[in-house]
């Protein structure tokens, strides 16, 4: 029973950020998603030094940080990356000068390292229904929504052109990323969130071409990693965060290694072919 | 200077730059395009033909000058509303061989702009699919995956989907690229019906290739090298 919760609590958080991970990728909004991810950890920075509640003030920080990346990128004619990279240094940074500007107090406390390295202990019974949360209202947003997304899926331009309002849909996917962020970057550590956010979906890409078996598997992945890293991190006294990454992108080289595996016998398979057909044309000429 | 009602699309001293470009893509473009006519914007590879269709979607954005689509200003937040009367088929339409959306899906994705899960599709959605599905050859191949489908079917796909949407203004970007004589003969005609039928109904036609379009055009934008060099009014 003891374990449950952490079992269930990597589970959901490699499940959301597995299937989140495929919009993102899909609505080309990595880079922005990136950027939420600091600014969460720069959030849990300012309110340990400041003494608020973490999740909550992570939330705001997330949320408040979708929101402006969704405005500037629409309304600025800046290209989005650099945009996005501008304010990944700038939180970078923010996160850091807070941690160095605290007391030694707050450097010695066990939230610091959880916020940077994860922790089981971080996940609670809370945690698993805000996550259960945040998946279910994501659910329901992309039945509803399902002709939009499906435009943008299919071609983002063609959709915009048809009058999808595109740029409202990618802020709506950020700002579900940015809670669901805020609510494990306790567990995986605020350096390392993300790659539970990229490294199921590239791997999902290089296992299929098939975008609904991509949709699919990458959910897959994130709960497969996320148990797998737990485990790892409980059998050889890891942090966990660390685990989980390293094992995401285990599984990563591992995905290339078949694709090019795949790709390689594909084409032995063609040139064989080939060969057959040249003989037969010889002998029957 | 606003746009006069009864005008599909207005230009008014439009420059557009890609970011990072030095030389702009468009210069200096005023154009008028009323309601109720197939215009045909020619011009070489290179001339600035898919700048100019996409500014006018607002897809991109003049860094000088203004854009009107409808009578909306295209830098305007109404521009998502005024869109969704439009259609467009663009140049870049090919889709790899593992997308795995349905040719009947893609048509369907058409009208997604105006409805959520629960809103029925429309009711002349399944005879007008048929009727031009039917028209360009592509009946039978609504069921399969889009991406198995050739560059030409894949092309008829995407004019179906354009038209099933009943715009007020269509885009086609080099609709005829991938279509053979017979076909292009075959969408020039559909594209002609389609403004006669519903009146005030504009159609805009991107074209460097094919001539047949030009005999029904009543109006006829040159543009190279970024800049309209001439336009001519047939009727």
């Amino acid at each position: 029973m003891l374990l449950m919760i952490p079992l269930l609590g990597a589970l959901l958080s490699g499940f959301i950020c597995g299937m989140l991970g495929y919009y993102v990728q899909r609505y080309g909004v990595t880079t922005l998603s990136f950027t939420i991810a600091h600014s969460a950890l720069a959030g849990a920075a300012i309110s340990l030094v400041l003494g608020f509640n973490t999740t909550l003030f992570t939330l705001f920080f997330a949320v408040a940080s979708a929101l402006l990346i969704g405005y500037l990128t629409s309304k600025s004619p800046i290209r989005r990356e650099l945009i996005c990279m501008g304010l990944f240094s700038l939180l970078n940074a923010v996160a850091i000068l807070m941690l160095y500007m605290s007391s030694t107090n707050v450097l010695s406390t066990v939230q610091l390292s959880t916020i940077l390295w994860g922790s089981v202990l971080a996940i609670t019974c809370e945690k698993i229904i805000a996550i259960v949360a945040i998946a279910a209202t994501f659910l329901v947003y992309a039945v509803i929504f399902k002709p939009q997304i499906d435009a943008i899926l299919f071609d983002q331009k063609l959709a915009e052109a048809e009058g999808v309002n595109v740029k409202l849909h990618s802020t709506i996917l950020l700002l579900f990323v940015g809670s669901a962020i805020a609510i494990i970057l306790r567990i995986t550590g605020g350096f390392l969130v993300f790659s539970l956010l990229y490294n199921p979906v590239a791997s999902a890409l290089l296992l299929s071409k098939r975008a609904n078996i991509q949709q699919l598997i990458s959910p897959i992945l994130g709960s497969s990693v996320a148990i797998a890293g737990l485990f790892a991190s409980f059998m050889y006294n890891l942090p966990v965060g660390a685990s989980i990454a390293l094992l995401s992108s285990v599984t990563l080289l591992l995905s290339y290694v078949s694709r090019v595996t795949i790709n390689y016998m594909l084409a032995q398979r063609s040139v064989r072919s080939k060969e057959d057909i040249e003989e037969a044309f010889t002998v029957h000429l | 200077m606003q746009p006069i009602r009864g005008e599909a699309v207005r230009l008014e001293n439009v420059w557009i730059t890609y970011s990072g470009a030095g030389k702009p893509a468009i210069r200096n473009i005023n154009l008028s395009i009323p309601f109720g006519v197939l215009t045909l914007i020619r011009g070489p590879n290179g001339a600035g033909k898919t700048t100019l269709i996409e500014t006018c979607l607002g897809l991109l954005k003049p860094i000088k000058g203004n854009a009107y689509l409808l009578g909306v200003n295209t830098k305007d937040e109404r521009i998502f509303e005024v869109r969704r009367k439009c259609s467009y088929v663009p140049q870049d339409f090919m889709k790899p061989p593992y997308e795995h959306y349905t040719a009947k899906k893609v048509i369907e994705m058409g009208l997604s702009s105006n409805r959520v899960i629960t809103d029925p599709l429309p009711d002349y959605f399944q005879y007008e699919l048929e009727f031009y599905a039917k028209e360009l050859d592509v009946l039978s191949l609504l069921e399969k995956p889009i991406g198995i489908l050739s560059g030409g079917q894949q092309q008829k796909v995407f004019i179906v989907r354009a038209l099933i949407r009943r715009p007020k203004l269509l885009f086609l970007d080099e609709p005829f690229s991938s279509l053979d004589k017979e076909s292009r003969e075959k969408v020039t005609e559909i594209v002609v019906n389609y403004i006669k039928k519903h009146r005030g109904s504009s159609a805009i036609i991107v074209s460097h290739s094919f001539s047949k379009i030009e005999e029904y055009a009543d109006i006829i934008v040159t543009i190279n090298d970024g800049v309209i060099t001439d336009i001519r009014f047939q009727r």
